[in-house]
């Protein structure tokens, strides 16, 4: 998944993507300020986030359970920095507009998000999560009865097999990547079914039961259709490249009117049926949304509490970090809190190209000041939690270790990393450390040259520009040692947090495997785990996975990011969503 | 006066010429390809070279620019729709016309520029004039040291301490918000008036300053001493004579002031969440929109340019010395 760039690349340069944690395994503390006993109202724990499962049939019944109190009716408000850019599914793959769009737009596929947090894939359209009888290369779903769109026409699987197909078309170029690839015959061109030509591979058996055919076995695709790049788009009332702009809803509202950067509304869809929905509560009457409102801005808003804005929440905006001591040491506030672990990770890669032996990169790792990094950042409030793992606690299967101590000795271990370098007949190697040149990366660097230098590594640093960042750490003979970046997993399956980034065989140019990491038998790993079915199995075997790639220590595991978001006191069911990572609307409702 | 007007007004046409082929160019002369910032975490070459396509930029530079400035006369034809004349490009950030988007964001700044201009004038003259009547007394000592407290205010501070205090915590004026004037007057006003307060406590500091200088400056002229000796009384002199003089250089500034403002406040909308000229500037910015950003440069060089030219006639009508010639 996406995360918006402009504020990965926020993240980049201050590394405060105002994302934070308050749990209480703070390993050495950061800078932040100290938590109250107050407990937020929905905390997301790590334990909860990793229990994912696939539901049953019945688990994919409509109606919503009910969220406890909560009422029908009123209008719900959302303030957020910035608007929706995309509203077409196909052209979605950011976790902001996913949230969005689960006001109006189904998959086949969804999650049920329980009360601790824990998350169940069902089927949305689909009258459950989806059979393969062949290790994933061929999935057959059935749709619901009764599914219609907002003119009151049913949804059928000619819509779904043409939802497939315009994610080929040209204007499409924005959505994930993975459908387009593997429903795709060898040697085929496609693009879109506008020209009368379509794809053999999505077939619609007929009205209710569609059929995909894989080019290669996916045993995780029923999760890869439940992002809302997979969703359902009208045949009938497909506008092409105009549907970003108005789409047609299939989920409990519409879309009444949208003014660019300034605010958008939704009124009920009244053929949006509840008894075939499993996810939706779908509460207020209304929701009216208004862009432009800067962090600090809502931060102030939801702390005053005053007329409509008690109605209101924020999807994306976290605490504004200047706020984040008064909301925490004010129980009132925390109660109207939202927290939890989102998908996203990050690390510094280690050039695996340039720095061959494990035991330098071992000794990088051991003698890394993350403790120092995160209190220049806001602490454990301000950034996240320490990471020693590839695969975040939010994913089916993470199972916790620590090869090099970076949860005990989180300030760095000179002593260990001492003995790595000699092991390796290497007590003094030169290190180019590259860093996108702001302000606080320039100080988090100055932490980074120290702790390194004191294991013995002699330590250049290269500034990057912000904006040309990412074009030069992607290039396959970039001549730098270690350089930042983050992934956050498109499902919460270990394949999406794995197969892209440390696949030796997927390395190329401008690629997510930005260490060049690439190990004949990691690879075959990949392909073994990729087969499992069993969604349980297969989590274990990309766990074990996690930790064979680590022993070999390409990247030094950095955050697991968090989320900490207030909201308005009218408000109930306000909760934290583990896939996107930001405040979830589907159980919101207005107190009366 | 009328060959004035051509005159400038040819020149003018030529500076906005200058300020766009200026803009379009140095924009791809940035190390970063707009194109790539659309194209998402696994961009091959194919995706960026489709993203190109539609994004318009896969044409040679100056192609491109012809394009733009044809369209700005006939319309244009964009993969996402039809263009109409005047067409200032298309945003595919926005996914609008950038000419439809500044006619709906123009409004918000007009009416927070206009109104904003009016209180800081009134204050910003006003006790300039005070201050300059009462040299050395303790009214110009109160108005000088509160016009330096003013220069030294930012919005960003000011504009969020003032929120907090008047709207969130005091809960005495509305939150900032827009309502066309045509639409509600009432609400228009009051949800402006803290944006007009704010930043009319910067720029009245100016004023001021400005006011009191030129007053005093005037103040000393043979022509006021003449007056005087002539036997008109200090009322006179004081309103009649030396205030015509002395307002030349506050029209001055006045003139560039509006023109920047018009151009987007872009602080201070931030600040209120208007969503205004500036706003559209700041997107425009992190977003790498050519077209808007060319869109939003072209209204701030023609506000500019415009008030210049207004400022330049308005003279002649204030100091009769001065001829449009």
């Amino acid at each position: 998944m996406r995360y918006p760039r402009k504020r990965a690349v926020t993240a980049v340069a201050t590394l405060v993507a105002g994302a934070l944690a308050l749990s209480a395994c703070a390993q050495g503390g950061g800078g932040g300020p100290k938590t109250t006993n107050a407990a937020p109202t929905r905390t997301q724990d790590a334990q909860a986030a990793s229990k994912v499962k696939v539901g049953t049939a019945e688990d994919s019944k409509g109606p919503a359970a009910a969220e406890p109190g909560a009422t029908k009716g009123g209008t719900v408000n959302m303030i957020d920095r910035d608007d929706f850019t995309h509203l077409d599914p196909a052209r979605i793959w950011l976790n902001y507009y996913m949230t969005a769009s689960k006001l109006f737009t189904r998959q086949l596929t969804e999650y049920k998000l329980a009360q601790d947090g824990s998350l169940t894939l069902v089927g949305d359209l689909a009258t459950d999560a989806g059979t393969t009888e062949d290790g994933g290369k061929t999935w057959k779903f059935t749709l619901k009865d009764n599914i219609k769109w907002q003119d009151g026409s049913p949804i059928t699987t000619a819509d779904i097999k043409h939802s497939f197909e315009r994610i080929y078309a040209d204007f499409t170029p924005e959505g994930p990547p993975y459908a387009e690839e593997w429903l795709l015959p060898e040697g085929k061109k496609y693009k879109g079914p506008y020209d009368g030509e379509h794809l053999d591979t999505v077939e619609a058996v007929d009205d209710k039961t569609i059929v995909f055919h894989l080019n290669s076995p996916h045993p995780d695709f029923n999760f890869t259709v439940a992002m809302t790049g997979y969703g359902a788009v009208p045949k009938k009332h497909d506008t092409k490249e105009k549907y970003d702009k108005m789409p047609f809803s299939s989920g409990p509202y519409k879309i009444v009117s949208h003014v660019t950067d300034k605010s958008m509304d939704l009124e009920r869809n009244e053929h949006w049926d509840p008894a075939t929905d499993a996810i939706r509560n779908a509460y207020p009457d209304k929701w009216h949304m208004e862009f432009g409102v800067q962090a600090l801005q809502s931060t102030d808003r939801f702390i005053a509490d005053n007329g409509a804005d008690k109605q209101t929440l924020t999807f994306h905006n976290p605490v504004a970090t200047e706020r984040i001591q008064q909301v925490v040491g004010d129980p009132e506030l925390m109660k109207r809190t939202v927290q939890g672990l989102t998908p996203f990770t990050t690390f510094y890669n280690i050039n695996n190209s340039r720095v061959k032996d494990v035991k330098v990169r071992q000794a990088l790792i051991s003698a890394f000041p993350m403790q120092q990094v995160r209190q220049l950042q806001g602490g454990e409030l301000g950034i996240g939690k320490f990471a020693s793992t590839i695969i975040s606690p939010t994913v089916l299967g993470h199972e916790p270790f620590d090869l090099y101590g970076q949860q005990t000795k989180p300030q760095g271990d000179p002593e260990k990393a001492k003995k790595l370098l000699a092991e390796a007949g290497q007590p003094n190697p030169t290190i180019v450390y590259a860093y996108n040149q702001t302000p606080t990366q320039e100080k988090v660097t100055v932490a980074i040259k120290t702790g390194l230098e004191k294991a013995g590594f002699k330590v250049v640093t290269k500034p990057l520009n912000p904006a040309t960042y990412y074009d030069a750490i992607g290039k396959l003979d970039n001549p730098y040692d270690v350089y930042w970046s983050g992934w956050a997993t498109d499902w919460p399956t270990g394949s999406t947090a794995i197969t892209l980034t440390y696949d030796g065989r997927k390395i190329a140019a401008q690629q997510p495997n930005y260490s060049h990491f690439n190990d004949p038998d990691v690879n075959a790993a990949i392909d073994k785990a990729s087969a499992i079915v069993d969604p349980a199995e297969a989590g274990k075997a990309w766990a074990a996975l996690d930790k064979m790639i680590m022993e070999k220590a390409p990247i030094i595991p950095e955050f697991y990011q968090s989320y900490f978001g207030l909201y308005g006191s009218g408000l109930g069911g306000v909760k934290f969503h583990p896939v996107t990572g930001e405040q979830y609307p589907n159980d919101v409702y207005v107190k009366q | 006066m009328y060959r004035f007007l051509v005159r400038r007004i040819l020149g003018a046409a030529m500076i906005l010429l200058i300020i766009s082929a200026l803009t379009f160019f140095l924009f791809f002369a940035i190390p970063r390809d707009p194109a790539a910032f659309a194209c998402g975490k696994l961009c091959t070459p194919e995706t960026l070279e489709i993203v190109r396509r539609n994004l318009g930029i896969d044409e040679p530079v100056f192609l491109q620019y012809w394009h733009w400035l044809v369209g700005i006369f006939t319309g244009r034809d964009f993969t996402y729709g039809h263009c109409d004349a005047p067409c200032l490009g298309y945003s595919f950030v926005n996914q609008e016309p950038i000419f439809q988007a500044l006619v709906d964001r123009f409004p918000t700044t007009l009416s927070l520029t206009f109104g904003a201009a009016v209180v800081f004038l009134l204050f910003g003259i006003g006790m300039g004039m005070i201050a300059a009547a009462r040299q050395g007394r303790p009214a110009d000592k109160i108005a000088s040291s509160a016009s330096l407290i003013g220069a030294s205010m930012q919005i960003y501070f000011v504009g969020v301490l003032a929120t907090w205090v008047l709207v969130d915590q005091l809960q005495i004026i509305e939150r900032p918000s827009y309502t066309p004037l045509t639409e509600n007057p009432l609400q228009w006003f009051y949800g402006l008036l803290l944006p007009w307060l704010v930043l009319s406590i910067i720029f009245t500091a100016n004023y001021t300053r400005m006011t009191r200088s030129s007053m005093v400056e005037q103040l000393g002229e043979d022509y006021v001493r003449t007056a005087r000796a002539k036997g008109m009384s200090a009322r006179t002199v004081f309103l009649r004579f030396a205030w015509r003089g002395a307002m030349g250089p506050v029209i001055t500034i006045f003139g560039v002031d509006l023109g920047v403002l018009l151009g987007g406040a872009i602080i201070t909308e931030q600040t209120f969440s208007l969503h205004g000229i500036g706003e559209l500037s700041i997107k425009a910015v992190i977003n790498q929109d050519l077209p808007m950003l060319l869109g939003v440069i072209l209204v701030a060089a023609t506000a500019i340019v415009l008030f210049n030219i207004v400022v330049d006639a308005a003279y002649a009508f204030i100091d009769p010395r001065v001829r449009l010639s």
